[in-house]
């Protein structure tokens, strides 16, 4: 189990980086790809597996196909023309904030006590069936707003990107 | 399993590093979004460690896992559907050309 968590981090930090340093958009896009894969094995690895399933269904069959249209809308299928990505002085302040950062809270949750805490044993398990009975019992009035907030996201994104289309007829 | 906790936030606290950096020093709009999507997955993956290491019997972490996957949804939806009507606009997705708030 142990190896598994270090293959699985390992391919995905891989993933995420190349995500954001790759210069041709759809190679970026399956980077993100495999780190949405990554972060999955990780959730079934802590056996959170409903999670897990929800992850693949919505980041890599939603997200992932989304920003592959964005970019099939925006420019050429290739998605290799565009701005052009220089080593700048932006390039440099913005590696510096975040490997500052990732160097802080590495020290900070190094120096806590809670990060030693090891797993209680492999009771860690909820049955989908639980979940669902938690989204009509104690979770209901969250889960019908966040269904309200998605509908509101997808009619104000259809708006949104018609808007232009509307005015010219 | 003898990973402990300390080891699952290091990991989300590179991951959100990565996306950080990413946000910061990339031009394109979209992979300023993709970044912001690794940003996220690296929070909610403390939310699931957190949740195998101590709070197990209770199901509040999964519940807020899938309500902030959900809103992270919702949040790619606009922002690419922003992204495109910006770029009718400007026919640019250079974030650093995005200067003026007239319409």
């Amino acid at each position: 189990m142990d190896i598994a968590f270090w293959i699985i981090s390992g391919i995905t930090v891989l993933g995420a980086l190349l995500a954001v340093t790759l210069r041709n958009l759809v190679h970026c896009v399956l980077s993100l790809i495999l780190f949405f894969l990554g972060i999955a094995s990780h959730y079934f690895l802590l056996r959170a597996d409903f999670i897990g399933a929800v992850q693949i269904l919505i980041y890599i069959g939603a997200v992932a196909v989304l920003i592959l249209f964005a970019i099939m809308l925006t420019r050429n299928v290739t998605g290799t023309e565009g701005p052009r990505e220089t080593l700048g002085v932006k390039w440099w302040a913005g590696s510096i904030i975040a490997g500052t950062m990732a160097a802080m809270l590495t020290w900070a949750i190094r120096g806590d006590q809670i990060s030693q805490t090891l797993p209680g044993g492999d009771k860690a398990t909820t049955s989908v069936a639980e979940i669902g009975r938690g989204f009509i019992g104690d979770w209901v009035v969250p889960f019908e707003i966040m269904a309200v907030l998605l509908t509101a996201a997808l009619i104000g994104a259809v708006v949104i990107a018609l808007e232009e289309v509307m005015k010219r007829r | 399993m003898t990973i402990p906790l300390g080891h699952y936030l290091i990991l989300a606290g590179i991951l959100f590093a990565i996306g950080l950096g990413g946000a910061l020093t990339r031009k394109n709009a979209i992979i300023v979004l993709i970044a912001i999507e690794v940003m996220f997955n690296a929070g909610i993956l403390n939310l699931i460690a957190f949740w195998h290491y101590g709070h197990y019997a209770s199901l509040t972490a999964q519940m807020f896992a899938i309500f902030a996957i959900s809103i992270a949804a919702a949040e790619s939806a606009i922002g690419l559907a922003l992204v495109i009507a910006v770029y009718r606009h400007y026919k640019s997705v250079d974030v650093d050309e995005m200067k003026s708030l007239k319409g």
